[in-house]
C-alpha cells in the first residue's frame, strides 16, 4: 500500500512539504492536507492591502493545482486532536484521517494586547487573509490608523497603510521600535526616518483600554495623551498553534523540538516552521524562528524525508527584510549577540548603517540599514547573508571590515565565498522551479 | 546548462557590460540597473565583472512565497514581473548579493542570461566574459586573494 502523508496546515512549510514529496518520492503516495484556510501566502499580504495585487495572487495553489498534485483536502477544518499511538487525526468536525506519516504544520495566530476594548469594533489584527480583508475595508483616505505594536510585522504593512492616503501613529509599550529586529541605533535611525515621512510615533507608550465612540476609537493612554482613531491595528506578536496538540505525546518546549531530519520526539511526526524548534544554524542550538525563509526550508526537508531520503537539516537562519518609506531594514543571524565581538558604522550623508558580529574571524550576525534605491544597500544585503550563513573565515578581512563596515563586497569575494557556497543545497540536489511539481497521471 | 565565465585578468574596467546588460534588461543605459557589475580591486588598480552565478539551490527561486521566480528555457533563474510582488526575501535569502530591487517598478529583477544571447558577453571587446557550456564556478576569488594587498595593508 502506497504511504500516507498527512499534512496538518497549508502555510509555507506544508505546501512546500506537499511539493517537495511529490519531487522526491519513487513511488506515488496518498497525500492529506488539513487546513483551517485554503493556502495562501502571508508574506505578500501587505501588497494585497494597498492593492498593488488582487486576492487571488496571494493564494499559493488552487483547488485545482491541489487536485493536479494529487492531494486529498479538507480545507476550512482545524484538527483538533492528534493519537500518535493510533496515528489518526480528528478534525473539528469528527473526521479522522489515518497516517502514516504526519507533518504539524500549524503555524502561529496574532495575539492581542490584553486590554479592554481590544476584541472591540475597529479593532484589528492583520495575520490571516480574513483579517486582511477587515482591514482593507476600513481603511480610506485621510483615516487615522493607529498601529498598537512596532515590530516586523506592523513593519510590513506600514507603506501600505501610508499608501492608501491613511494617517499612521504607531504606538509601542517598549522604549523603542522593531525591538526584536534591530540594535538600538539602527531602531533611533528608522524613527528618525520614519517622523521625517510624516508617521507619528511614541514609544514607552502603555495603552489601557479601548473605547467605542460610535464610528471611531478611542485609546486610552497611561500617559502622554489619548488617541482617537478611525482604524486600530493590533500587531502585538504571535503565539504558535500548539494547544490543540495537549496529549498527543509530542515533546513541546518554546515549539515542537525537533531533531536534524524535524522529527519529533515521536519517530513518524514531523514538525516545520513556526511550530517547531530546530537547530539555529549559528549557535547550533534549538530554537524556534518564526520566519517564511524557514518553513520553507523546513517544509522541503520534511518533504524529501517523508518521501524517504535521508535528508538532515543544518539548521535555519534569521534572516528579516522590511522597507519603509524607501528605507531598506535588515538584519541576520546572531545581530543581537552581546558576547560577539562588533563594529559598526553610519554614514552622514545618508541613511545608512551597518553593524558586523564576529565570534572568532566568522561573521555571525548583522544589521544593514540603508536607501532601497541605493544598489550597494541590495547587493550587501545579499553578501553578508552569505558570510553569515557559509561562516568562511575571514582572516586579515575581519579587520579591515571592523574599520571598513561598508566595504563588504571585496571582503566576500577575496574570501572565496562563493566557492564555500556554491556546493550547498537543501536537499543535495538542484531546486526544481515552482511550476516544475509532478502532476498526477 | 552554459553559463557567463568570468576572465577577471582580461577586463579592463571600461563598463561596456554594464551598459549592455542594463540596455537589455531594462531599454536604457543605465549601469544603475545593469545586474552585472564591475568591481575595482586594489584601489582601482584592476576591475572584475561580478554577477548571478545561476546556483544549482536558487535560494532566490526557493525563497520567493508567490512562485514569482522561475527556470527560463536556457536554465536561468528568471523573476516573473507579473507575479513578483516586491517583497524583497528573495534579495536577503540571495546569499552572493546578486538579486536587484527596481523601487521604480517594485519588482525585484536578475541575471536571466538574456534568454541565451547574454548582452554582456557580446558586449565585451576583451572576451573578459564570456558564454560556455561549462560547470558555475568561483571565477573571481583566487583573482581577488591575489590583489588584495594594498586594501587590506593600507599601502595605495
Amino acid at each position: 500500500m502506497a504511504a500516507r502523508h498527512l499534512i496538518i496546515g497549508g502555510g509555507t512549510a506544508g505546501m512546500n512539504a506537499i511539493r517537495t514529496i511529490r519531487e522526491e518520492e519513487s513511488e506515488r503516495s496518498a497525500i492529506t492536507l488539513v487546513s483551517a484556510e485554503n493556502p495562501y501566502s502571508r508574506m505578500v499580504l501587505p501588497y494585497y492591502l494597498d492593492r498593488s495585487i488582487a486576492e487571488s495572487h496571494v493564494f499559493t495553489a488552487t483547488g485545482k493545482v491541489l487536485a493536479d498534485w494529487g492531494v486529498t483536502t479538507h480545507l476550512g477544518k482545524r484538527a483538533t486532536t492528534l493519537d500518535t499511538k493510533a496515528n489518526v487525526c480528528t478534525l473539528e468536525d469528527g473526521t479522522t484521517v489515518a497516517y502514516d506519516d504526519c507533518l504539524i504544520a500549524t503555524g502561529s495566530s496574532a495575539v492581542r494586547a490584553p486590554v479592554p476594548g481590544a476584541d472591540g469594533p475597529g479593532v484589528h489584527s492583520f495575520w490571516t487573509l480574513d483579517q486582511a480583508r477587515g482591514v482593507i475595508a476600513q481603511i480610506q483616505p485621510g483615516s487615522h490608523v493607529v498601529m498598537v505594536g512596532a515590530g516586523f510585522i506592523a513593519f510590513t504593512i506600514l507603506n501600505s497603510i501610508l499608501a492608501l492616503g491613511a494617517k499612521l501613529t504607531i504606538v509601542e509599550v517598549a522604549p523603542r521600535i522593531l525591538p526584536r529586529m534591530i540594535d538600538d541605533i539602527g531602531a533611533q535611525l528608522v524613527e528618525a526616518w520614519l517622523k521625517k515621512h510624516g508617521v507619528a510615533i511614541r514609544t514607552g507608550a502603555k495603552l489601557t483600554r479601548i473605547d467605542d465612540l460610535k464610528r471611531r476609537r478611542r485609546l486610552k493612554m497611561a500617559a502622554g495623551g489619548d488617541l482617537v482613531a478611525d482604524v486600530v491595528i493590533m500587531a502585538t506578536g504571535i503565539r504558535t498553534n500548539l494547544d490543540w496538540l495537549k496529549g498527543a505525546g509530542v515533546t513541546i518546549k518554546q515549539g515542537i523540538v525537533v531533531d536534524d531530519h524535524l522529527r519529533s520526539s515521536v519517530p513518524n511526526v514531523y514538525a516545520a516552521g513556526d511550530v517547531a524548534e530546530g537547530r539555529d544554524l549559528i549557535s547550533q542550538a534549538n530554537a524556534v524562528h518564526a520566519i517564511e525563509p524557514t518553513a520553507q526550508e523546513h517544509g522541503r526537508v520534511v518533504g524529501a524525508n517523508m518521501a524517504g531520503k535521508d535528508i538532515r537539516y543544518r539548521g535555519s537562519l534569521i534572516i528579516n527584510i522590511v522597507e519603509v518609506c524607501h528605507l531598506d531594514v535588515a538584519s541576520f543571524g546572531a545581530w543581537d549577540d552581546a558576547q560577539a565581538e562588533a563594529a559598526s558604522g553610519v554614514k552622514a550623508d545618508r541613511p545608512a548603517y551597518r553593524k558586523l558580529l564576529w565570534r572568532g574571524d566568522r561573521l555571525t550576525g548583522a544589521i544593514i540599514l540603508g536607501p532601497s534605491s541605493d544598489i550597494w544597500t541590495t547587493n550587501d544585503v545579499g553578501m553578508l547573508k552569505g558570510l553569515v550563513q557559509s561562516g568562511v573565515s575571514l582572516g586579515r578581512w575581519k579587520a579591515h571590515l571592523k574599520k571598513n563596515p561598508f566595504d563588504v563586497k571585496p571582503a566576500f569575494i577575496a574570501t572565496k565565498t562563493t566557492s564555500a557556497l556554491l556546493p550547498v543545497t537543501i536537499l543535495g540536489r538542484p531546486s526544481k522551479a515552482p511550476g516544475e511539481t509532478p502532476v498526477a497521471v | 546548462m552554459s553559463v557567463l565565465r568570468i576572465h577577471p585578468e582580461k577586463c579592463t574596467g571600461c563598463l561596456r557590460c554594464e551598459l549592455a546588460c542594463s540596455y537589455m534588461q531594462t531599454g536604457d543605459f543605465q549601469p544603475a540597473k545593469s545586474v552585472i557589475r564591475v568591481s575595482p580591486f586594489e584601489g582601482h588598480t584592476s576591475y572584475a565583472p561580478y554577477t548571478c552565478t545561476q546556483c544549482a539551490e536558487g535560494w532566490c527561486m526557493t525563497a520567493c512565497p508567490v512562485g514569482a521566480i522561475t527556470i527560463n528555457a536556457v536554465g536561468a533563474k528568471d523573476v516573473l514581473d507579473d507575479r513578483c510582488v516586491g517583497c524583497k526575501l528573495c534579495t536577503i535569502a540571495c546569499p552572493y548579493g546578486t538579486m536587484f530591487y527596481d523601487p521604480a517598478t517594485r519588482k525585484a529583477f536578475k541575471c536571466n542570461l538574456c534568454g541565451g544571447a547574454p548582452a554582456c558577453a557580446e558586449a565585451c571587446p576583451t572576451a573578459a566574459i564570456t558564454y560556455e557550456d561549462v560547470t558555475t564556478e568561483d571565477w573571481l576569488g583566487d583573482f581577488a586573494r591575489e590583489r588584495t594587498e594594498r586594501v587590506l595593508t593600507g599601502v595605495q
